[in-house]
């Protein structure tokens, strides 16, 4: 068994919105803080949104709340990326 | 030869297997996934029987009971008949080597005689935990409140529709308490981009987030690579 680094909360967010998207490195690694999720990228449906939020309490070991769940959240890259860094520092 | 459909008795009902033969005494049982994740890596489950062919190595994919062409409601079916459906497949086809995907490896976690390649294994609670918030999200839109804590609570009295699926107390109940067990003869296969501790990691991308089904073919080959070389004698 080894084990490998640790992500940082940004590459854990970056590589979960890969894996549900079915994008390249390069394409993912163009996102920015302010590249728009919710409504503009349509494959990022509910059930989408169900797993990128299971897969991160995972990769990341943090437990989301229901009621910290809103739209909000998934406007930009940049709000995901908070909201995950928030968790891992909690 | 392209794979064809087998079955295996169950319960006094027949299911069916999809099998790749090749004469070989080297036959791998491979556990899909559980619910919408085996719908997604459907797809690469086959091209890894597939690739096993090439490598002189049988393979049989079965069909849980009360899934995919099963003829039993899901909502009457336990983990405990996943568990006895898997050990008499297993047995009526000879199997020598399990491979499970996901939480695939809860339903043969009583195997422990087995030979288990199991590839980014994942407790019960947290597929069960997906799943309700989809239901959450699809009930938001209808204007309900509801939350994870009130569909738990629900479960335990009584069938609960979770994305499409009806699932009993027994089957929710079992599976919130199924924890990945850890085997006797193992090796644990993971992502490259999953960090958790593993003896190989293989390059591709998690299909079973993948808001279509979809397909990786260099990722299906490498799997189908690495369990031929566990199982070489």
């Amino acid at each position: 068994m080894h084990n490998k680094v640790e992500l940082t909360p940004e590459a854990a967010v970056r590589a979960v919105m890969r894996d549900i998207l079915g994008l390249s490195q390069e394409q993912v690694a163009e996102f920015t803080a302010e590249t728009e999720l919710f409504g503009a990228l349509p494959e990022l449906d509910s059930m989408a949104v169900a797993g990128l939020l299971t897969e991160l309490e995972d990769r990341l070991d943090i437990m989301i709340e229901d009621d910290e769940v809103d739209g909000e959240l998934f406007e930009t890259f940049g709000n995901l990326v908070a909201f995950a860094e928030m968790k891992v520092r909690e | 030869m392209a794979p064809a459909f087998v079955d295996y008795e169950f319960a006094g009902r027949k299911e069916l297997c999809l099998c790749h033969s090749t004469g070989s005494t080297r036959r791998v049982l491979l556990v899909p996934p559980l619910f919408d994740e085996m719908n997604r890596m459907r797809k690469m489950l086959v091209d890894v029987m597939h690739a096993l062919g090439s490598f002189e190595t049988s393979s049989f994919l079965p069909d849980l009971p009360g899934t995919n062409e099963s003829l039993v409601a899901l909502e009457q079916v336990s983990l405990s008949d996943w568990r006895d459906a898997l050990r008499a497949c297993a047995e009526q086809h000879e199997i020598s080597h399990i491979a499970s995907f996901r939480a695939g490896i809860l339903a043969v976690a009583e195997m422990e005689a087995a030979h288990h390649w199991i590839f980014s294994p994942v407790k019960g609670a947290t597929i069960l935990r997906t799943m309700m918030r989809t239901r959450v999200a699809a009930d938001r839109e209808s204007g309900l409140n509801t939350s994870l804590a009130e569909l738990t609570e629900q479960a335990g009295a009584g069938s609960l529709e979770l994305a499409g699926n009806i699932l009993g107390s027994e089957l929710f109940a079992q599976l919130n308490a199924a924890e990945i067990p850890d085997m006797t003869s193992q090796r644990i296969v993971r992502l490259e981009s999953d960090s958790k501790p593993a003896d190989s990691h293989i390059a591709g991308s998690a299909l079973w987030l993948r808001a279509e089904p979809d397909e990786d073919p260099a990722m299906s080959f490498a799997i189908a690579q690495d369990i031929a070389e566990w199982m070489e004698p």
